[in-house]
């Protein structure tokens, strides 16, 4: 049919890039103004975000980007054979919305989204090959979608109990395995100066966001816990120079910030530990809701943030093998996934975050369809009675609408902790 | 020489169009609804014939369509503005080719209607319980934005920036919403493309319901805003066509209704 106004069409693939700038834009906006007391140096990571996700700008030019489709895959072997991790854990509500197509209707929006992310062949930084650790049953499964869309996927096993020897050396087995495709893909091979310095780099960023940390468990706290979840979410895919130098900046600001005792909260705002499913940007729905209600994320226990840098490789001997072997202890025994049988660390971590970060109260967000963090909920709750940790269960996804529900049940919790306060003192 | 009319009576204006035997158009005429349907319909409708010369007397076959059709007692006959719009929708676009889906939007309420091979109506969505996505809504953003709502298809396209979409699903929200980016300083025209955009998924989604067939009409008092159009055609990533007259299809469809429903009787 022929028609009467000439307007250039977007293809579909302006179209899905248009609809995930005008959702990144929107937080970011939303992160700038909303805030009394600015900080300068975010205005990095303000600017990568927009960069990359509504200007769709490539960062990583010509350099082997490796796609992870977990926390489980070690960025230090990555680095080390000179490629780019690449985590593709994805929280945007216009690739959700494509994955639904593809997977069940109660599948786990991230996973969805990171799928969907797939089918649309829309990168900014395309992987040139991906792993897919075997975590939990979703992203395995997702695994072999992808490969349909034409990418090299490759399995790493990762193991579902973490308590027993057999699943240590499992495990350290998996990572060699892992570490030797990654080789031959790359065509070089894992040398020892190059292993150690990534994991210095690495070990050193981290020392960075440990340093930040030290800001958030003091009374007067100088930064928002969103401005975390998007320096934490900036690691999934910034250059780690450039992350680097910005977290350097940023540390010098907080300190002063700190000296000049800037509290970003209110006075009796609560102080808040976040656990569950993983805040990806732009997915902050819940965090925002938190810290639009006058309370403070000061710690976080998910894996798209505190669980990246919390735990260091410890080295033994600086010997390859012994380098790997650590690394692979590293992401399997530090790890507080619910996909693992038993997961008391992962209570006994929440119990130690509320403590050192004198935390009012937990707010715990599963995704409707991540199951383990669904489950796993009865048993954190129970703990948290038992500790005399007041605690939120919220259930929530991706899509945009479900704002005024939330909000109204997160005011509420976050009212009666001030309650608390008040006729503590 | 024998005529016909078609009264659609909406909830924001009043559209009335005359036809000839030869289902033609002769002439039309619009006018805001206000407090008194029935009182405004009759005084449009007698300046328009008064404009063409003719007398009531001409008129062989009033049809009343859209909202308050009801109200116009004088009309031989009452239709649904779904039928009505299928009807006129077809005529209008017949030089174009075929039409399989309608997306209209009102003042307050918006439609998707798709049609078979033969023009029949098979299937029909309608978002009648909110303003949100309709003619209301766009004037409520302009008001806001002190702009006219004749100037937001330009201002659409002058947009630099990432459209700055509107979440709020309902007008009273969306304003607020509005003032927040005012507040902060966003440009007239990023908000007014993300606006535009806003109103377009959610038709889209409307149109989804019914099933998107190639051959889409866009019509109704918004189709006259090309930023607008712009946006649906980039959710749908397909083109739409726009009648000259959007906002008078329906009123148009009930007319040709009219010079049917006439011959049947005289053939009676």
């Amino acid at each position: 049919m022929s028609t009467n106004i000439h307007h250039k069409i977007e293809s579909p693939k302006d179209r899905q890039n248009r609809h995930k700038a005008m959702e990144a834009i929107k937080l970011i906006n939303t992160i700038k103004e909303d805030f009394k007391f600015p900080i300068k140096s975010m205005e990095y990571f303000y600017d990568l975000f927009e960069r990359v996700y509504c200007k769709n700008e490539p960062l990583h030019g010509d350099k082997v980007k490796v796609g992870t489709m977990c926390i489980q895959i070690p960025s230090e072997i990555i680095y080390a054979l000179d490629g780019v991790p690449i985590r593709l854990c994805n929280g945007f509500y216009t690739d959700d919305e494509i994955g639904s197509d593809l997977l069940p209707q109660k599948a786990c929006p991230l996973v969805k989204a990171t799928v969907g992310h797939f089918a649309s062949g829309n990168f900014s930084d395309k992987p040139d090959i991906v792993f897919s650790p075997t975590t939990c049953d979703q992203k395995t499964k997702a695994g072999a979608i992808i490969e349909k869309f034409g990418h090299e996927v490759i399995d790493v096993d990762f193991p579902r109990t973490k308590e027993s020897e057999a699943s240590r050396e499992f495990f350290r087995k998996s990572i060699r395995e892992f570490t030797s495709k990654l080789s031959k893909f790359q065509g070089k091979k894992l040398s020892r100066k190059n292993l150690k310095d990534s994991i210095s780099k690495i070990g050193y960023a981290q020392s960075l966001y440990h340093k930040l940390t030290t800001y958030r468990q003091s009374d007067i706290v100088p930064i928002l816990g969103i401005d975390v979840f998007l320096i934490t979410n900036a690691f999934f895919f910034d250059k780690i120079d450039n992350w680097i130098d910005a977290m350097e900046a940023l540390l010098e600001e907080l300190e002063v910030r700190s000296k000049e005792k800037i509290h970003v909260a209110g006075k009796i705002s609560p102080r808040i530990v976040y656990t569950g499913s993983p805040p990806i940007f732009p997915n902050y729905k819940i965090p925002q809701i938190i810290e639009q209600s006058d309370a403070i994320i000061v710690a976080d226990e998910t894996c798209s943030s505190n669980r990246m840098f919390n735990d260091m490789v410890a080295v033994d001997e600086w010997l390859v093998n012994d380098m790997l072997d650590s690394i692979s202890d590293k992401y399997l025994k530090a790890c507080t996934c619910p996909i693992f049988t038993k997961n008391d660390d992962r209570i006994r971590r929440i119990i130690h975050l509320a403590k050192q970060y004198k935390a009012d109260g937990v707010i715990y967000q599963a995704f409707a369809g991540c199951t383990v963090y669904e489950m796993e909920q009865r048993s954190v709750l129970e703990a948290m009675e038992k500790a005399g940790i007041p605690i939120l269960y919220i259930e929530s996804d991706y899509s945009p609408s479900q704002h005024g529900q939330l909000s109204t049940r997160v005011e509420a919790f976050i009212e009666s902790l001030k309650t608390r306060r008040r006729n503590k003192k | 020489m024998k005529y016909f009319a078609g009264i659609d009576i909406g909830s924001t204006s009043i559209k009335i169009t005359l036809a000839d035997e030869a289902k033609n158009i002769i002439g039309f005429k619009t006018s805001a609804s206000g407090s008194m349907f029935y009182k405004y319909a009759q005084e449009t409708l007698d300046t328009l014939l008064g404009e063409l010369n003719l007398d009531k007397k001409d008129l062989a076959y009033i049809v009343a369509t859209g909202y308050g059709r009801k109200l116009y007692k004088e009309a031989d006959e009452n239709i649904s503005e779904i039928t009505a719009n299928a009807i006129g929708a077809i005529a209008a676009a017949k030089e174009y080719g075929e039409i399989k889906t309608i997306i209209n939007i009102g003042g307050q309420d918006s439609k998707a209607i798709s049609l078979d091979n033969e023009g029949n109506v098979v299937n029909f969505a309608m978002n009648d319980r909110c303003a949100a996505g309709t003619g209301k809504f766009l004037d409520v953003v302009a008001l806001k934005l002190e702009i006219g709502v004749d100037e937001l298809g330009t201002r659409h396209f002058q947009a630099t920036g990432t459209p700055l979409s509107v979440s709020s699903t309902c007008a009273v929200f969306a304003e607020s919403e509005i003032i927040g980016l005012l507040g902060n300083n966003h440009s007239v025209e990023d908000i007014v493309c993300g606006v535009h955009y806003s109103i377009a998924k959610r038709i889209v989604k409307l149109v989804k319901r019914v099933g998107v067939k190639e051959g889409i009409y866009f019509d109704g008092g918004p189709a006259m805003n090309e930023g607008l159009v712009n946006a649906i055609e980039n959710e749908l990533g397909c083109k739409i066509f726009i009648p000259k007259h959007p906002q008078i299809t329906t009123s148009y469809g009930a007319a040709i209704m009219g010079v049917d429903s006439y011959k049947y009787e005289q053939n009676q």
